[in-house]
């Protein structure tokens, strides 16, 4: 299971029909133990430092680009990609933050 | 690299690299279009052109473009009765460069159309990703 968010799910499901373990978004292994899942800490760090990495390179190439070592497109398509990079993250971390948000406001 | 919209975005910036690199060698042209040899009766500077090639590339698995060469254009130089000229040959004429203004402008304009084309097919490719993220913040 890649997505935290579905596998969060899970866990939650299979602690309550078992032994009611706390649900807790770092057992998403308990819901498929083997299944190499990333723990919802580690999907957003790891989310972030591909973001600054990324915008690293974004960040090289306009310098390089300034003391012209590089082209204006390789410098524009950089940074558009570092753009990008940062508009998905961003994207994806409102989008697990909100899911994150319901599933604390669900009544027990 | 699976995301068929940034192998797009990476064979459209190789067209603007050798589109941009064709622009150079038609400056190149134009500013020696009046260049003679250094020499009495020597070669003055010759036309040069660029030829385009297909590259394959490995990690994105798409045809990428690339400046094959840079050559040297056969075609006759123009001759110049001027003897008092420093490159004149012994009976007074002065080889001058195989340029075509014309000819080099049109290469001018067709570099531009090639490179707009590129430029549009990246635009087309930015606003389909933004527009496929936005799928996660509208709700």
């Amino acid at each position: 299971m890649f997505d935290p968010i579905s596998a969060t799910s899970q866990v939650g499901a299979a602690s309550s029909a078992a032994d009611g373990q706390g649900v807790t978004l770092r057992g998403a292994s308990l819901a498929a133990p083997g299944d190499a899942a990333p723990d919802f800490g580690a999907f957003l760090a790891q989310l972030a430092s591909n973001t600054a990495d990324t915008l690293k390179a974004g960040e090289a190439t306009a310098l390089a680009g300034v003391r012209g070592q590089a082209s204006t497109q390789q410098v524009v398509d950089a940074v558009m990609s570092a753009e990008q990079t940062l508009q998905s993250a961003i994207a994806i971390r409102d989008k697990v933050v909100t899911a994150f948000l319901e599933l604390s406001r669900m009544s027990i | 690299m699976f995301d068929p919209l940034q192998i797009a975005l990476k064979v459209s910036a190789s067209g603007l690299e050798a589109q941009s690199k064709r622009l150079r060698v038609v400056a190149e042209n134009l500013a020696n279009a009046q260049s003679t040899a250094t020499t009495p009766g020597g070669d003055p500077y010759t036309r040069k052109v660029v030829t385009f090639e297909s590259e394959v590339d490995e990690a994105a698995g798409a045809s990428m473009v690339k400046i094959g060469g840079v050559e040297r254009y056969q075609s006759p130089f123009r001759l110049e009765y001027s003897p008092g000229h420093p490159a004149a040959d012994a009976s007074g004429y002065v080889k001058l460069p195989n340029v075509d203004m014309m000819t080099e402008v049109a290469d001018m304009h067709e570099a531009n159309r090639s490179y707009e084309a590129n430029i549009q097919v990246i635009k087309q490719a930015r606003e389909m990703i933004a527009m496929t993220i936005d799928l996660l913040r509208s709700n």
